[in-house]
């Protein structure tokens, strides 16, 4: 006999995180360097301040650049802006280890709901500035938007990604820049939809009252959709798109374990 | 005993736990190395800045482990241990960056393996640190109490060095070179304190200097990782 103890059960119960209808709604905004992330998020702190509680959390190269923009844009209350630290490895931190924005997004949210408050509403999850590969894990956020900029150049929704073929909306932000860099804004917008298969591309000027109205009614949607418990995470890729693994509610299976060579 | 299940090898639960892919949030750890080389170490200091955590930060975090391991297989109480840990890490940083790893690490091992004992009385501690939750998983999977401080030392060596290749201009082989030629004061490490079962025997061997440095890390504005 073997000097191992007998196994124990591995499968269990699902993670005891609240379901995700009673939860703050976590949506992501990723994208490359530069496109207007923080902005968004910042425009939207400004939108909607007034009828929701929100919380943000940055994922930066440097730490806490974004954060410390956020702050000093005034839009929101300090205490409620988190930055976590990626090691150099901001795709990582939000697809193949979320661990310190789950960490973050959940002390966030127990401290606006210990502190007699009433729990927070929505919670934005900036990424680090990535590549066109970089999206968020479902496990992470409920909801993600990708950013794109028209600076970037008119080709590169048409080029395509999982981002932008299939985050839940696309922004192409900064179409007032369009007519300074030889970008046709309302093409680039067109060409995105085309290669999105229908899902929502908005063209967005933080100055532009309109554009900025569209994305605010995108994001109470969304929470609307969420808080009724009809909001599935979806996954822009690059896998597969709808693949979950038994293991989401415990391994399957099991083992023993031994430390000698098998006979 | 009829049971179809599998019997597996400890050396791949070992790999397992020891394996950067392990989701707990290793990436943003550079145990206090960043911080180091703020302060004016150089790529030639790595290796000695990865022998005296052996010798001291390391050896403090690898023998509480071990204690506590004692104390869970015992059922004993863990509040001694963790006091004892606690006394011995002087830095309120190093103290923070511990807890918020040792929760990163209960929330991965307690939906993997939910429900054992040892998981559940660490879960009951409210901010129990990394070595009582690696205790904690180690006796959950079988783990001896030399393997366990096997794996808290290997795992402090290659944060330093995988988070030196991110700070400083190295070759990866020759920072792989550095982690080999490490693993015989980890073995070592490991055979000194792995006979260890009373909190007093957890040694006072913390680092002045890497606690300091600990501190000062949290108040810079520009950093890449957390610790
Ligand atoms: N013209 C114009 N500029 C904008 C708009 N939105 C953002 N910007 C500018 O674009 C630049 C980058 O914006 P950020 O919001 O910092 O971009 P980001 O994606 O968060 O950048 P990283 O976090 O560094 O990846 C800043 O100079 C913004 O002022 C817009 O609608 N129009
Ligand atoms: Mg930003």
């Amino acid at each position: 006999m073997p000097d191992h103890t007998p196994s124990r059960p591995l499968a269990g119960a699902p993670d005891s995180e609240a379901p995700s209808s009673t939860r703050a709604l976590r949506l992501g905004v990723c994208g490359p360097v530069g496109t207007g992330k923080s902005s968004l998020i910042a425009l939207l702190c400004r939108e909607l301040a007034g009828e929701l509680q929100l919380g943000v959390i940055t994922n930066d190269i440097y730490t806490d650049e974004d954060a410390r923009f956020l702050r000093s844009a005034g839009v929101l209350d300090p205490a409620r802006i988190r930055a976590v630290e990626t090691g150099a490895c901001p795709h990582t931190a939000i697809r193949d280890d979320i661990t310190a924005n789950l960490i973050a997004a959940e002390e966030l949210e127990a401290d606006f709901t210990n502190a007699g408050g009433t729990g927070l509403d929505l919670v934005l999850i900036e990424s680090g500035g990535d590549n066109l590969t970089a999206t968020f894990s479902p496990a992470l956020v409920d909801v993600q938007v990708f950013v794109l900029d028209v600076a970037g150049g008119g080709d590169v929704a048409r080029k395509g990604g999982p981002g932008i073929e299939r985050a839940d909306l696309l922004v192409v932000n900064k179409t007032d820049l369009a007519v300074h860099v030889g970008v046709d804004a309302t093409l680039m917008v067109a060409e995105a939809g085309a290669a999105r298969d229908g899902r929502p591309v908005l063209g967005l000027t933080r100055t532009d009252q309109a554009s900025v109205a569209r994305l605010c009614a995108w994001v109470r949607a969304q929470l609307a959709s969420h808080r009724i418990g009809a909001l599935v995470p979806q996954d822009p890729g690059p896998m597969a798109p709808h693949f979950h693994a038994d293991a989401a509610n415990g391994l399957t299976g099991g083992w023993h374990v031994h430390d000698h060579a098998h006979a | 005993m009829t049971d179809s299940r599998r019997t597996i090898h400890r050396d791949l639960v070992l790999m397992l736990l020891a394996d950067a892919r392990l989701p707990v949030a290793g990436h943003t750890q550079s145990a206090t190395l960043e911080p180091a080389l703020r302060a004016g170490l150089g790529p030639a200091d790595v290796p000695g800045f990865v022998a005296t955590r052996l010798r001291t930060v390391t050896r403090v975090e690898a023998a509480t482990a071990v204690v506590a391991l004692h104390h869970l297989r015992r059922g004993l109480d863990l509040s001694a241990v963790e006091a004892a840990w606690s006394a011995r890490t002087t830095s309120p940083a190093m103290r923070a960056t511990s807890r918020s790893q040792a929760r990163a690490l209960l929330r991965l091992v307690s939906r993997l393996w939910p429900g054992t004992e040892a998981l559940r009385a660490v879960s009951s501690s409210t901010t129990p640190c990394r070595a009582v939750v690696l205790a904690a998983t180690a006796a959950s999977l079988d783990l001896e109490a030399t393997a366990l401080a096997r794996l808290i030392g290997y795992d402090d060596v290659q944060t330093v060095c995988s988070a030196a290749l991110k700070l400083l201009p190295l070759d990866p082989a020759d920072v792989t070179g550095w982690v080999a030629s490490a693993l015989p004061a980890v073995d070592a490490l490991a055979d000194e304190v792995a006979h260890l079962t009373r909190p007093d025997d957890v040694p006072a061997s913390g680092a002045p200097q890497i606690e300091a440095w600990a501190q000062a890390h949290v108040h810079t504005t520009r950093r890449l990782f957390s610790a």
